[in-house]
């Protein structure tokens, strides 16, 4: 999965959302790090969608526009689950490493 | 009302190619709206009238656009036979289950059960004498299981056990082989290879990303397969109609090709989203169909009659298939449009 799929699948977890609102979301989520272009936004929700990770829940109308919500289907929060999973998984084992391998560690063997 | 800001983003979007504008402009330029509108009616006509699509923003969809021009005909199309398979994968599975019910029904009803009353001689089956009458009974039922397992989303475990359901057979036809006795209930080689070992390789298509089985009403296929198809049979050959009844290879084919003229106002009608894709479905389940009976002729040489039945049903099944072929065709070029969710006031 890749980083953006990952984010706006956390950005729908909690609730369905709207195009833009998943890019603020990504926004706030990633503290401003990922900034979803609506070009790049689209490519991850029809590749999403055709996985059937996520699918439309509603529209309304704002202004005269309409806004298509999208919500995360059951394989979606499974996979976006074991995503979770597997990144705190690889986190643990990196800090790890790093704390064989730091300064802490490079003291002792000196 | 469109604004110039709007005109200016769509066209932009005119970059993509068109059945994924179709699926997906609305959208999109919905949300690069709500990216720079306030909501303020005096900033907003300042905004329409000078603000327009970043570089940034255009490069974005210049490179979707470039991505799905070169992946995209391959998107489709890929889509399409995974679809197909995945549907010809869980027809197949529906004829096992349904003839796995059949021998329940008959089983049950034969030691009259339930205070059922005693079967027609004819359709009455014996206890199971023997360790392959007991196996044939074992994986008869499991087909069930496998049918029910698949469709509600565990893939992993429908495709061990069929892997497992269709060893007996294997064993049975070695056997046979090498002694050239076939144990009774089992079917030949081409019944295996065809109803057995490629459905089970085309099982393989179900993966997590696939799109998740349509449940209920592929369950509701199992009961109404076995109404619509087993119990006609069944009363026909109660009432002495046996000789009316075609082999098994033989229903089959009618089968496909009665879903194939079932199916031909659909992929007829250019306005009905995601025909294509049953079209190839019928398409992958007739060459099934028919390359079993083709393979079967072999065994009705003995009378010419049956022959020519055979060769009818064959070339019944290939005239249904021809009218849904160009509706296959199609769907390995153009992505079914998604069903749009109901609107609600906000």
């Amino acid at each position: 999965m890749t980083g953006q799929a990952f984010f706006v699948l956390t950005a729908l977890a909690d609730k369905p959302r709207h195009g833009y609102g998943i890019v603020g979301e990504v926004a706030e989520l990633s503290q401003g790090r990922v900034r979803l272009k609506i070009g790049s936004l689209y490519g991850v929700l029809d590749r999403l969608a055709d996985e059937g990770l996520i699918e439309p829940d509603r529209e309304e109308a704002h202004d005269g526009r309409l806004r298509r919500y999208y919500r995360l289907t059951q394989d979606g929060r499974q996979a976006l689950a074991e995503e979770a999973e597997l990144r705190a998984a690889t986190a643990r084992v990196v800090r790890a490493r790093l704390s064989q391998t730091g300064p802490a560690a490079a003291g002792a063997a000196g | 009302m469109s604004s110039n800001l709007e005109r200016r983003y769509r066209r932009v979007l005119r970059l993509l190619p068109g059945w994924y504008r179709e699926r997906w402009e609305d959208d999109m330029a919905a949300a690069f709206l709500d990216s720079w509108l306030t909501g303020d009616p005096a900033a907003d006509e300042y905004i329409s009238k000078l603000a327009g699509p970043s570089p940034a923003e255009v490069a974005s969809v210049a490179w979707l656009a470039a991505r799905l021009h070169l992946g995209g005909p391959a998107t489709a199309r890929r889509y399409a036979w995974g679809q197909a398979i995945r549907r010809a994968a869980l027809a197949l599975l529906l004829v096992h289950a349904v003839l796995g019910l059949n021998v329940l029904v008959l089983a049950t009803w034969s030691r009259r059960l339930f205070g059922l009353p005693a079967p027609p001689v004819i359709l009455a089956t014996a206890t199971p004498g023997g360790v392959w009458d007991a196996v044939y009974y074992v994986v008869s039922f499991a087909w069930i299981v496998i049918f029910v397992t698949l469709v509600f989303g565990r893939y992993r475990t429908a495709r061990v056990l069929a892997a497992l359901a269709i060893v007996p057979g294997l064993v049975a036809l070695l056997q046979a082989e090498f002694t050239r006795v076939m144990p009774v209930p089992f079917g030949p080689w081409s019944w295996w290879i065809l109803f057995n070992l490629v459905l089970v390789l085309a099982m393989a298509a179900f993966h997590p990303g696939a799109p998740p089985v349509a449940r209920w009403p592929w369950l509701l296929a199992l009961p109404a397969g076995y109404l619509v198809v087993i119990a006609p049979l069944l009363t026909l050959r109660a009432a002495g109609g046996s000789a009316w009844v075609p082999d098994l290879a033989g229903q089959c084919c009618l089968l496909v090709a009665l879903a194939c003229l079932a199916h031909v106002p659909r992929a007829w009608s250019r306005r009905a989203a995601g025909s294509g894709v049953w079209s190839l479905t019928l398409v992958l389940l007739a060459a099934i169909a028919g390359a079993y009976r083709i393979a079967t002729l072999t065994g009705l040489l003995y009378d010419p009659h049956l022959v020519n039945v055979g060769l009818a049903e064959l070339l019944i099944v290939l005239a249904a298939v021809a009218l849904v072929a160009p509706d296959a065709a199609r769907a390995q070029t153009a992505i079914p449009t998604r069903p749009r969710p109901r609107p609600t006031a906000a």
